[in-house]
């Protein structure tokens, strides 16, 4: 079972406060732990922004033991793009932030994730109308939620 | 030379988890369109460390601290590109006499 769910319109002044409302949506669907967010800024902290996996998409998360209380995937479109000191990916408008309570329980959303990203789904998320097209663009990639 | 066995490949990020997974998929993809019989296995930078393998494929951020672990490194910057990906991976692999 994945949770899913969806902000939109989010208001951030920098890449550290995009990270946490991103990761704020898993706290609010109940699968992450309140020190989750601060957990996922330190992950970009200690290892660099390699979080933003494509063109203006970061994908947030940090480990099960930061607070990963079940399996869930959140989207967040900002309402104005923020820099990460990516070299090529900047500036990101689009977030996906995920949780998982242990090392393999997510492999098989994010597989899926990974396959619809392929598939455009960015793409949509970008083109979708409000915040409702947008959580359903997300929930119709990830089947099982 | 050809590879007589199985290409062992390592997609690593900082903590093996999402991005690594998610390169994962990509290389598995890109591998395959290539005819390669590859093993591709994702972890963090810092297990990657202990580890051997034939291809490693991460960032420039973290390539640069593992890039004498295998003979082939493969910098990349988007997790997602598998056609710029297969391009690198043709490359290098021709360039060991690894693709027949």
């Amino acid at each position: 079972m994945t949770e899913v769910g969806a902000r939109d319109a989010v208001v951030a002044a920098d890449w550290r406060a995009a990270v946490r409302e991103a990761a704020v949506a898993l706290v609010e669907l109940g699968v992450a732990g309140p020190d989750y967010p601060d957990a996922c800024v330190k992950v970009v902290e200690q290892n660099g922004p390699y979080i933003v996996l494509t063109k203006g998409l970061a994908l947030v998360h940090a480990r099960p033991e930061d607070g990963g209380l079940g399996v869930g995937v959140a989207v967040t479109r900002l309402a104005t793009p923020v820099e990460f000191g990516h070299r090529d990916n900047d500036p990101v408008d689009l977030l996906l932030a995920f949780c998982t309570p242990g090392p393999d329980a997510h492999v098989a959303s994010l597989s899926r994730l990974a396959r619809a990203l392929s598939g455009g789904l960015a793409d949509r998320l970008r083109a979708a109308a409000d915040h409702d097209a947008l959580a359903g663009e997300l929930k119709g990639a990830l089947p099982d939620a | 030379m050809a590879l007589d066995r199985r290409l062992d490949v390592l997609a690593v990020c900082g903590v093996g988890m999402g991005s690594s997974l998610m390169l994962k998929m990509t290389a598995e993809d890109a591998l395959s369109a290539l005819g390669v019989d590859a093993r591709v296995e994702n972890t963090d930078v810092s297990t990657a460390r202990g580890m051997t393998a034939d291809v490693i494929i991460g960032q420039g951020m973290h390539t640069g601290e593992i890039a004498d672990l295998a003979p082939i490194v493969i910098t990349i910057s988007d997790f997602l590109d598998k056609e710029g990906l297969e391009e690198q991976l043709r490359v290098a692999l021709s360039e060991k006499g690894w693709l027949v």
